[in-house]
């Protein structure tokens, strides 16, 4: 159906571009989009950040502080003890920051990553960035989390003993080790409403920016439960935003016909959840911090809102290089961080994807908090592919905070 | 820019400026000039003075000095609607202080842009054997050549002079020929005889009892009422010729700007006078409750109407009726996620607004001007919509009716308490309200217009309950039963008053003055035919610049100026 021609009726048919995507993806096989009744909803992401839960038991050692802090573990895992190493940071306006003996001690001034020129700092005399060398320096041994409860997906089948609890269904086996790389530091140790800061910033930057993430449901009528199917795609405009800076439902999109970032899942709706069959995933950004996002063995969990919105967690196994990528753009200043403890603790608790040559996981586990309105989808000839269904919520995407409880 | 503002403090210092105001005033200049005018020498007499609006003076500038020139801000304020039209309004309207000084600023601006080294050459003809002082012949041929265009009609030589003395003038004091030039130049743009459309009569040779226009303000009347701007240079041949008096010349003229594009402009700045676009300028619908209305979104909802309007009456050379059930628009991302419809995208990153045209499905809630962002957020308060508003613009600015101000002391507790639990929808407060008999007459008239049209809110964003309760749009429209806004449409669409007003107030932008007896007959024969042939656009602004009386100075305004 061309918009153009004909305008648009409510029965939408499967175009040709569509059955393209099937074709590439396997998707033809199914019998749900041999069907005539298939209704297809569609949405275009408008939140994404690591899933963040913390209680009183996430970090009883207390959380990793901020830049002060970060500096005084930096220094101390240089050999220092800590009065030596808080009195070498208060000399640095000084002396350049000098301990005892009169050496200066470079960690003390180092910021890594971000936009940070490399001739404002050194270290040991030299020009240095330690985001971009993070192991030349000691690991700083920052706190992690620990504790019962956490967001995430049940990925390996398993209740095993670094497993979490999830907070809201009570399943067990959730498997989210980036959660106990990052729980601890005090951007990510939040509660919704309270997004952590320094994701949903870089979120607010990248989504004006970049073409946007799309997902469709497809299935015989999705208010009931069912089978249906899930793709995730990239589209070629970007998001537009109300009043309130909330990405506006109801908008269109034109999916990118490049079938690298087109994702198709099995899945099913249970009293208005959506899962899907594990599988790979992939979806190309286009911004500094969001180049792509990609996981294996790949699950979510979604509630399908009445106002029409999708909300839950996406996750699997994320190789861990790609979340210190992002970090290290977006710096420690803003982030609150220490990237060199951040780099140790995402090599230690990979927990998939064994490199064959080293045995080191180059993978770990984690879970992404997702929240998208309805959208509609459209080909390149305004053919329409899935219907914008529901209002959308009042407040969306990343530049306010009311949120509803996450499940 | 501090150059620019330095030579603006220079001219404004020398006190010339004000001077020129003074001395060119438009009884002075009448007195000193009705003797010289060139093709109405004694007999020549000013009728009306109507002011540009903003636009026709942006569009002036422009075509007068070339796209380039900025022009950076608006000399009048807002104007007053008279019988229906702004441009009648026009005709009333004088200058204040402020204005003229807004003026001042605005033509030292666009003075200093035309004169700057990098584009005077294009304009001045001649170079001036010494830039540090006055070239007599340069400065009277660069007046002479501008003030053609800028006061619609040659210049006389007491005007030449005045305005070379006062280049002379200023380029002694500034010791720059260009900054004379510029302060002449200035000082011709702050003239009543650029600021307004000086319209000048002589005796109507075939009827010796009667006025009509002069060669040059018929040009500038049809230059503005079909194109919106100042006359291009083969219309100021055709006045200076003389062929613009005669119906031969008059209507190679008409058919050669009818076939222009910029037709579309005239087109344009009509529609938006008749459709009230002047209230954009105070539009406050509140983006708390109404999050989908953005900046952008009002920018483009004006340029869709302008869009689907121009498409429908030039491009398809559609019936006029055919707006209002016209399912064909113009859609924009924003907008369609406002409507809530799927469009093509053909956005590029960093590109332009993509204006995409679209046609809404049969039977779907929108349907023609009176389902668009333009005329419901236009006619709503800011946090809710009326169906008062949007009924009494339907019959004041489309059906030409006149619904009288409310009387005093009217109690409107009950309509703004939309809160109240006994009456959910705007329906039931408003027929409480009707039960107090002074409101009812005029309510009658408006409100079931108004609420057909309720399942937009004030945004325009569709809607099938308010406070729960489901909006029945249901009304009568001239004793015939309608259940929505689609049926509404249609009944309008029969409706002669519909067509009638339109041919009205047509000629009334035209002419900028109320009607006369006679003119009301031809318009209402004209009226008649037209709705039997078609109401086209082109048509009717073809059959008003050829009519006669649309040139013929009215007894009324000759009595005004005796």
């Amino acid at each position: 159906m061309n918009l153009l021609n004909t305008g648009t009726t409510i029965n939408l048919r499967i175009s040709a571009f569509l059955l393209l995507f099937g074709l590439i993806s396997g998707m033809f096989s199914n019998p749900l989009f041999a069907a005539d009744n298939i209704e297809t909803r569609g949405y275009v992401i408008s939140m994404v950040h690591t899933a963040s839960y913390a209680d009183e038991q996430t970090c009883p050692s207390g959380t990793n502080g901020s830049r002060p802090d970060v500096l005084i573990r930096r220094v101390m895992a240089d050999g220092y003890d800590r009065e030596e190493a808080i009195r070498i940071i208060n000399s640095v306006r000084i002396n350049g920051g000098r301990d005892d003996a009169g050496k200066i001690v470079g960690t003390a001034i180092t910021i890594g990553g971000g936009a940070a020129p490399g001739g404002i700092q050194s270290w040991n005399g030299l020009d240095f960035n330690p985001a971009n060398i993070p192991g030349a320096l000691p690991d700083p041994n920052a706190f992690n989390a620990e504790g019962r409860f956490s967001f995430g997906l049940n990925l390996d089948g398993e209740a095993g003993l670094d497993s979490w609890e999830h907070p809201n269904t009570g399943e067990r086996g959730i498997d989210n080790q980036m959660w106990r790389v990052l729980g601890c530091w005090d951007n990510y140790h939040v509660n919704k409403p309270v997004n952590p800061y320094n994701e949903t910033i870089a979120w607010d930057t990248a989504v004006d920016a970049m073409p946007a993430w799309l997902i469709s449901i497809s299935g015989e009528d999705l208010d009931q439960d069912g089978e249906v199917t899930v793709t995730f795609d990239r589209a070629l405009n970007i998001p537009l935003r109300d009043a309130y800076g909330s990405i506006m439902s109801g908008a269109s999109f034109a999916l990118d016909t490049n079938p690298r970032s087109h994702n198709v899942f099995a899945g099913r709706i249970k009293g208005r959840v959506l899962t899907i069959e594990p599988g790979d995933f992939y979806i190309q950004g286009e911004s500094q911090f969001y180049p792509h996002l990609r996981f294996t063995n790949t699950q979510l969990r979604f509630e399908l809102k009445d106002d029409g919105s999708l909300e839950g967690h996406i996750g699997g196994y994320q190789p861990w290089r790609d979340y210190y990528h992002y970090l290290s753009v977006r710096g420690e200043t803003d982030g609150m961080i220490d990237l060199i403890g951040i780099f140790y603790d995402l090599k230690r608790f990979a927990d998939a994807a064994p490199d064959p040559a080293t045995g080191e996981n180059t993978a770990i586990s984690s879970a992404y908090f997702i929240e998208a309105v309805p959208a509609f989808h459209v080909d390149g000839e305004g053919s329409l592919l899935a219907e914008s269904v529901g209002a959308g919520p009042k407040f969306s995407g990343p530049a306010v905070s009311q949120y509803s409880n996450q499940q | 820019m501090k150059q620019r503002i330095s030579r603006i403090k220079q001219l404004r210092a020398t006190g010339l400026l004000a001077m020129m105001l003074i001395c060119l005033s438009p009884n002075i200049l009448n007195a000193a000039e009705n003797n010289e005018r060139n093709g109405s020498k004694k007999n020549n007499k000013e009728v009306t003075f109507v002011r540009l609006s903003s636009d026709q003076y942006r569009n002036a500038i422009h075509d007068i000095f070339g796209e380039s020139i900025l022009v950076r801000g608006n000399g009048s304020s807002s104007g007053v609607r008279e019988a229906g039209l702004m441009a009648v309004g026009e005709r009333r309207l004088t200058l204040s202080a402020s204005e003229v000084e807004s003026y001042e600023l605005l033509a030292l601006d666009i003075a200093n842009q035309v004169l700057h080294p990098s584009r005077r050459r294009t304009l001045l003809q001649c170079t001036p054997q010494n830039e540090k002082t006055l070239d007599n012949e340069c400065a009277a041929q660069f007046i002479t050549t501008v003030g053609l265009h800028l006061f619609r009609r040659p210049l006389s030589k007491n005007e030449i002079d005045a305005y070379v003395e006062i280049a002379r003038s200023a380029t002694e004091s500034l010791g720059d020929f260009f900054f004379g030039l510029q302060a002449a130049l200035v000082g011709m743009m702050v003239s009543p005889d650029f600021l307004f459309r000086i319209e000048r009569s002589v005796p109507n040779p075939e009827s010796p009892s009667t006025r009509q226009l002069d060669t040059w303000s018929r040009a500038s009347r049809l230059s503005f009422f079909l194109w919106d701007t100042t006359p291009s240079p083969a219309l100021l041949e055709a006045a200076r010729s003389g062929e613009l008096m005669f119906d031969e010349g008059l209507n190679q003229q008409i058919e050669r700007m009818m076939t222009s594009p910029r037709i579309e402009d005239g087109l344009r700045a009509f529609f938006a006078d008749m459709l009230a676009f002047d209230r954009f300028d105070t539009l406050d619908i509140d983006s708390n409750l109404y999050p989908r209305f953005t900046k952008n979104v009002e920018d483009e909802a004006r340029e869709q109407t302008l869009l689907t309007i121009a498409d429908q009456l030039l491009n398809k050379k559609a019936d006029y009726r055919d707006l209002f059930d016209s399912r064909q628009t113009f859609l924009t991302p924003a907008l369609a996620a406002l409507y809530g419809v799927p469009i093509p995208i053909r956005q590029e990153l960093g590109g332009k607004v993509p204006w995409v045209p679209y046609e809404y499905p049969e039977n779907h809630a929108r349907v023609g001007l009176l389902s668009q962002v333009t005329f419901l957020s236009l006619f709503s308060h800011p946090g809710a919509s009326s169906p008062t508003l949007r009924g009494k613009a339907v019959r004041e600015h489309l059906l030409c009716q006149i619904i009288p101000p409310p009387p005093p002391d009217v109690d409107f507790s009950l309509v703004r308490d939309t809160d109240n639990p006994n009456f959910k929808t705007v329906r039931d407060r408003l027929t409480e309200h009707r039960n107090n008999p002074t409101c009812s007459g005029c309510h009658t008239l408006m409100d079931p217009i108004g609420l057909a049209l309720e399942v937009f809110d004030a945004s325009g964003v569709y809607r099938t309950t308010e406070n729960g309760a489901d909006i029945d749009t249901s009304g009568q429209w001239a004793g015939q039963d309608y259940t929505d806004v689609n049926e509404l449409a249609a009944l309008l669409k029969d409706d002669p008053t519909l067509t009638s007003c339109l041919v009205h107030r047509a000629y009334n932008y035209g002419t900028a003055r109320a009607s006369t007896p006679t003119e009301v007959q031809w318009l209402n024969t004209t009226h008649t035919q037209l709705r039997n042939e078609g109401v086209r656009w082109r048509e009717l602004m073809q059959r008003i610049s050829r009519n006669p009386d649309f040139y013929t100075v009215p007894e009324s305004s000759m009595a005004e100026e005796q």
